[in-house]
């Protein structure tokens, strides 16, 4: 009920209302005068009133929201780190292709997990630890978290109704900044170069541009990146199989647009 | 007591629906800049639009068959 009153406030639901109850009206005088004239007009009133009340707005939050709600889970990532005292990179692992058959024990490995090294010289995390979904590595001497972004991969392969891992890292980028830009609004323009082992990519005038502000001084976003740049990491180690680490981020001095360099490993 | 409109005048009306709808639809797009701003259901109204569309064809159909 509470969501039916609101809906009635709302002007597009009134404008709608008015439109179609005076096209009814008209359709009516006009089947007992004959008069096609009023035949049109209420037949376009009519419509564009139930056109008005049927196309709703879509649920929205404002841009700010976004950057809000991730600062928290990156003040988290950089607590872990500085307690952990890590000083090495982000590296993206690659994950099994979700297509691909695997022993049911290994199902974990389908998921894209980012390994933050301790040190700057880089080994790799044994399998049983990201099978067993650990958090800290006595081995490889640092920690696993998930990526920020491989929910929004998720989504853009839900959208697209389109399995992202046989596909090309050409074809992978394309469907990510169409997604990106286009259907998501997360950033006005997202531009990839790719070179064998090295893949910029430029944003402006994204969402997440404010997690890269010096004053914020959020080590993680470095590390890992902010959502879209993370998003794009995961879908390089998914079509690649290698790999990635985020080696760079220029944010421009007007703080519009940002640059990130990975690089494959 | 009758309506005053024949098949022809609805698929004359269904047309210009039609192409208002599908010219909308197709701006709302191709431009993600100044579609982003505008808050509706962009899949309805193409909906909204092809079904108009058909109905002029479907019009169309019954008058000259």
């Amino acid at each position: 009920m509470a969501s039916l009153s609101k809906l009635v406030k709302t002007v597009s639901f009134r404008i709608g209302a008015l439109l179609a109850l005076s096209g009814v009206l008209s359709l009516i005088v006009s089947i007992f005068n004959g008069s096609s004239i009023l035949a049109f007009i209420g037949l376009g009133l009519t419509f564009w009133g139930l056109i008005f009340l049927s196309l709703k707005p879509k649920k929205y939050v404002e841009g700010f929201m976004l950057e809000s709600v991730a600062i928290s889970e990156y003040s988290t990532i950089d607590r872990i780190i500085r307690d952990l005292k890590c000083e090495g990179n982000g590296y993206y692992v690659p994950p099994f292709p979700s297509v691909a058959r695997v022993p049911e024990h290994l199902k974990a490995l389908s998921d894209s997990v980012v390994f933050v090294s301790a040190k700057k010289d880089f080994r790799i995390p044994s399998v049983e630890s990201m099978v067993e979904g650990r958090f800290l590595l006595s081995k490889s001497r640092g920690v696993l978290v998930s990526p920020p972004g491989f929910d929004l991969l998720i989504q853009i392969e839900k959208q697209s109704r389109i399995s992202l891992a046989p596909m090309d890292p050409g074809q992978i980028c394309d469907i990510l900044s169409r997604y990106v830009t286009e259907n998501f609004s997360l950033a006005k323009t997202m531009q990839i170069e790719r070179s064998e082992n090295e893949v910029t990519l430029k944003l402006s005038d994204s969402m997440f541009t404010n997690l890269y502000y010096p004053e914020k001084n959020l080590i993680s976003v470095g590390l890992i990146g902010c959502p879209i740049v993370s998003a794009l990491a995961c879908a390089l180690a998914l079509s690649t199989g290698r790999f990635v680490t985020i080696d760079k981020h220029v944010l421009s001095p007007n703080r519009l647009n940002l640059e990130v360099s990975y690089r494959l490993i | 007591m009758y309506v005053p409109l024949s098949l022809s005048d609805i698929s004359l009306w269904l047309a210009a629906m039609a192409l208002i709808l599908l010219v909308t639809s197709e701006l709302l797009y191709t431009m993600p800049d100044y579609s982003s701003r505008v808050i509706i259901d962009k899949k309805l109204l193409r909906i909204v639009a092809l079904g108009c569309g058909i109905g002029f064809i479907a019009t169309i159909i019954l008058l000259y068959s």
